[in-house]
């Protein structure tokens, strides 16, 4: 499939919701819909992970647990919302323990809608969010490349091509 | 040993993985996806509004328009069990994910019967 | 005396889709005790009943977990119904008995993938989802939805099924029925599943009635407690027989879970044949005064909803009880004296659903 030029890994955290998005998630990785045909890894790790999808609104607690992992992804990396919860904090929004949708706390990509998400909605995210990921990644390169010039040493520059 | 029966059996039959992207998915008729206006029968009573437990539906008499925010819709299909003029309906299609939070913003053309007038009283 | 460690096991963990944290306390390889802490999913949703109107609330109280959502909303709508005085027709009862038992077994299937996953046996994991995938199916053919199903009311069921599609999902539980057999033998007879389950976890049937546990966790120690013996629903006409095993590990817990999930086919089969015809809902009218405790049977055990009206459209109080949050002093019985690598497999062997126990 061209849209998946790589392997994309993801590592998957609930906020706080009723949980029928997770299983959802984990029901993107079996036979039925299986994302390991495109390469798609569930990691356990933030650490190796390109996507993370979280699931659940966020509240006090888990505010900084995903803002850990969140930091914890090496750039260029992509959120992804899975679920009404994620987007706007749903029906509990009105709840004295909620402090919002996911954006509340760290930049969100792609917002995927549904209560819960079907894992047709979920990869469709996955697929948007990719595309998000391509162009960050641009950008990212052309910065690094930048970076590199400022210390770039003496003698690796390169000789200036004869006229 | 129970495992290899099992295993080779999943060699010769055909596989379980529906080919989601290539082929787009065959939803049930009752499956709930999104919310759906039929804006000819509305008469934007405010009922959907009041009931929709996230308040994702607002009705705007003055400027005559019904939006929902798709974002904020749980699909629990209970404004289409309260709408008194069954206009609303559940179709089976899911909303696509997106980048922005989306609001649909529908104009309704309804217009409210006007009152008639009180007929003038004969002067005296 | 050997060095004492502490390991922090969660909140983000690779065998557990959900959040929960256990320190526990380690002498080499031994747990010599396991301390949780909560809070990471906690909603307060019990509160939420000041804001949402009791109608309205269904949708909520669906929402308390999305594993066994449908008898969620059942228990509530039941709680209301008998505070309201309101009996249900007899095809609602039978409808929403089909429904729950159609969750049981799909929750039984996604905990048989789990703790295959937990053990690390990833063919099974993904022979169960493959299974649990065609119950969904049905699930979502009959009700809309996949995972909420949506379905309860208060004063019967939003949806109704008609007489030939359930002698056509008759037939297909048939089918599926036969192909789960090809799984759960491999639970049955697989030496490497033995080997990860038998006398691990071992919980007595003392402790287990003390401690409080309920559900597949207080069966697999022998005690024989099933609320669906209380009659609620279609189990007035259906008998129920709990089923019991008394080796107390986690071997006894997943047989009981693997022999539920062949009584639930058994029960929704008895359904589908005294399927009674008529109304599937009746009109509710006033609004709650009074207050009443529901007990019901969930995949993961007994719950219990108690509900308190003052005679306006908002209720007074509602509060939930669920199983996970009864399992948790029992887990932390298991977990002391196990091996460390048996921590994610006596973990899940309770069936934690952490969106319950906190709400």
């Amino acid at each position: 499939m061209s849209m998946f030029k790589r392997s994309p890994w993801m590592v998957h955290y609930d906020g706080a919701s009723c949980n029928g998005c997770d299983i959802e998630v984990l029901a993107c990785l079996t036979p039925r819909y299986d994302v390991e045909r495109f390469g798609v890894i569930n990691t356990g790790n933030p650490k190796h992970a390109d996507v993370l999808l979280i699931t659940g609104y966020i509240n006090e607690q888990s505010q900084p647990v995903v803002r850990q992992i969140y930091q914890q992804m090496p750039d260029p990396k992509v959120v992804i919302a899975i679920g009404i919860c994620a987007t706007s904090g749903g029906i509990f929004s009105e709840c004295y323990n909620t402090k919002g949708g996911v954006d509340s706390t760290i930049p969100v990509d792609v917002y995927v809608p549904g209560c819960a998400a079907r894992p047709e909605s979920i990869i469709d995210g996955v697929v948007k969010g990719l595309a998000v990921l391509e162009t960050k990644r641009a950008a990212w390169r052309i910065e690094r490349k930048k970076r590199n010039r400022v210390f770039r040493l003496p003698f690796f520059k390169p000789k200036a091509s004869p006229p | 040993m129970k495992m290899t029966y099992v295993a080779l059996k999943s060699l010769f039959s055909s596989p379980a993985t529906a080919n989601y992207p290539a082929e787009p998915k065959t939803y049930y008729p009752g499956t709930r996806g999104h919310i759906v206006l039929e804006v000819s029968t509305c008469t934007l009573c405010k009922i959907c509004e009041i009931r929709c437990p996230t308040g994702a539906i607002q009705v705007d008499r003055e400027g005559k328009a019904w939006s929902i925010e798709r974002m904020k819709c749980i699909q629990c299909g209970f404004c289409v069990d309260s709408c008194p003029r069954k206009c609303l309906s559940n179709d089976p299609q899911y909303t696509s994910p997106a980048s922005e939070k989306i609001t649909d913003r529908l104009d309704v053309p309804y217009e409210p019967p006007k009152r008639k007038p009180k007929p003038e009283t004969p002067p005296a | 005396m050997s060095n004492r460690t502490i390991i922090p096991f969660g909140p983000q963990h690779p065998v557990l889709p959900e959040p929960i944290h256990l320190d526990l306390v380690v002498e080499d390889e031994r747990v010599i005790e396991a301390i949780p802490s909560f809070g990471f999913i906690h909603r307060g949703l019990e509160r939420l009943v000041e804001k949402k109107d009791f109608q309205e609330f269904t949708f909520v109280a669906e929402r308390v977990c999305g594993i066994c959502s449908f008898i969620h909303g059942m228990g509530y709508c039941q709680a209301v119904e008998r505070v309201m005085g309101i009996t249900l027709p007899p095809r609602a009862d039978y409808l929403r008995t089909f429904w729950a038992e159609l969750s049981r077994i799909h929750s039984h299937l996604l905990w048989m993938g789990l703790v295959a996953d937990a053990f690390g046996f990833e063919n099974l994991f993904m022979n169960s989802w493959r299974i649990r995938e065609n119950i969904l199916d049905i699930v979502e053919e009959t009700t809309g939805g996949r995972v909420i199903f949506g379905a309860a009311k208060i004063g019967g069921t939003r949806r109704d099924v008609t007489n030939d599609k359930l002698k056509e999902i008759g037939r297909t539980l048939k089918t599926i029925e036969a192909e789960l057999h090809a799984i759960t033998d491999v639970f049955e007879q697989d030496y490497s599943v033995q080997q990860r389950l038998r006398g691990i976890g071992i919980l007595s049937r003392e402790d287990a009635f003390d401690l409080g546990a309920v559900g597949p966790t207080l069966r697999g120690s022998g005690e024989p407690m099933d609320a669906r013996c209380e009659g609620y629903a279609a189990y007035r006409d259906i008998e129920v027989e709990p089923i019991v095993e008394s080796d107390c590990d986690s071997y006894a817990r997943c047989m009981v879970r693997i022999r539920e999930i062949y009584q639930s086919f058994d029960i929704i089969r008895q359904v589908l044949c005294r399927m009674p015809d008529g109304e599937t809902e009746i009109k509710v009218k006033g609004y709650p005064n009074g207050e009443h405790f529901a007990r019901l049977e969930q995949p993961r055990g007994e719950v219990l909803y108690y509900v308190k009206g003052n005679g306006t459209k908002h209720l007074d109080r509602f509060r939930v009880r669920t199983p996970t949050f009864a399992n948790i002093p029992p887990l932390l019985k298991m977990l002391q004296g196990c091996d460390l690598p048996d921590v994610p497999v006596i973990v899940l062997t309770i069936d934690p659903c952490i969106s319950c126990a906190e709400r």
